[in-house]
């Protein structure tokens, strides 16, 4: 392939493939904000294990159940 | 405290300051890939939306920027992965089509077609590379590859396009 060729794909993609207006149109924060508000809020996989580690502690230590109740 | 440290420790003010900071630069480069406004439009909220939900994994030292344009490009490739054979690429209407009456407008079509037709990573390449005219080292990054990577892509897509388009009885 010449470097001809390469120039003449070139310009026939160019012409394919006009010029956008890469201008933005509005301002994507409003949008953003609610899609920010509609995510649901992630649970952080350290919240994870330390539920799972309780439930352990309960299921082999039943009788710490009303220790951690009365705590609460 | 500055702006992009703020930012990694999750203020939502330092956010929106980076929002409005580089939103229309996220914007251009997802519109050069996609080449339709509406859809560059909501890859751009996607893309600041996933910026944020990363932030943790941010370092402030580093190019906000680069980054930006890297998870952009990541969602413009799926995006062009799940649509490539149904979608039609659409001339934003405040672009000039420049004119040149060799090449006829059956013949654009077919390039488009063509185009189209190609591996998704491809098109990016091609697409930033030759119609957009970026730098290599821009493209490179945003695709997390190398300069030389692009430029086998670039020589891939031309390949595969010049076959195609010969098949479609299209000389460039």
């Amino acid at each position: 392939m010449t470097e001809h060729d390469d120039h003449q794909i070139r310009e026939a993609l160019q012409q394919a493939f006009p010029p956008v207006n890469t201008k933005l149109r509005r301002d994507l924060w409003p949008a953003l904000l609610r899609k920010l508000d509609a995510a649901p809020a992630s649970v952080p996989w350290y919240d994870w294990a330390l539920i799972g580690l309780t439930a352990s502690v309960f299921l082999f230590f039943p009788q710490w159940i009303l220790v951690f109740a009365y705590h609460l | 405290m500055d702006l992009l440290r703020r930012f990694a420790l999750g203020e939502i003010d330092a956010f929106e300051t980076l929002v409005r900071q580089y939103q229309g630069e996220v914007y251009a480069w997802i519109l050069r890939i996609v080449r339709d406004p509406g859809i560059a439009e909501d890859l751009t909220v996607e893309t600041l939306w996933r910026i944020y939900r990363a932030r943790h994994r941010f370092r402030p030292d580093g190019n906000f920027a680069a980054w930006a344009r890297r998870i952009a490009t990541n969602l413009a490739l799926d995006h062009l992965r799940s649509k490539r054979l149904q979608r039609s690429f659409v001339a934003e209407p405040g672009g000039e089509p420049q004119p040149d009456p060799l090449l006829q407008r059956e013949a654009r079509e077919k390039i488009q077609q063509a185009f189209r037709r190609l591996p998704a990573k491809l098109q990016v390449a091609a697409m930033l590379a030759l119609v957009e005219e970026q730098p290599y080292d821009d493209i490179a990054d945003a695709l997390g590859t190398s300069a030389a990577a692009v430029k086998v892509r670039v020589f891939r897509a031309v390949r595969i396009l010049r076959r195609q388009l010969r098949r479609l009885g299209v000389r460039p």
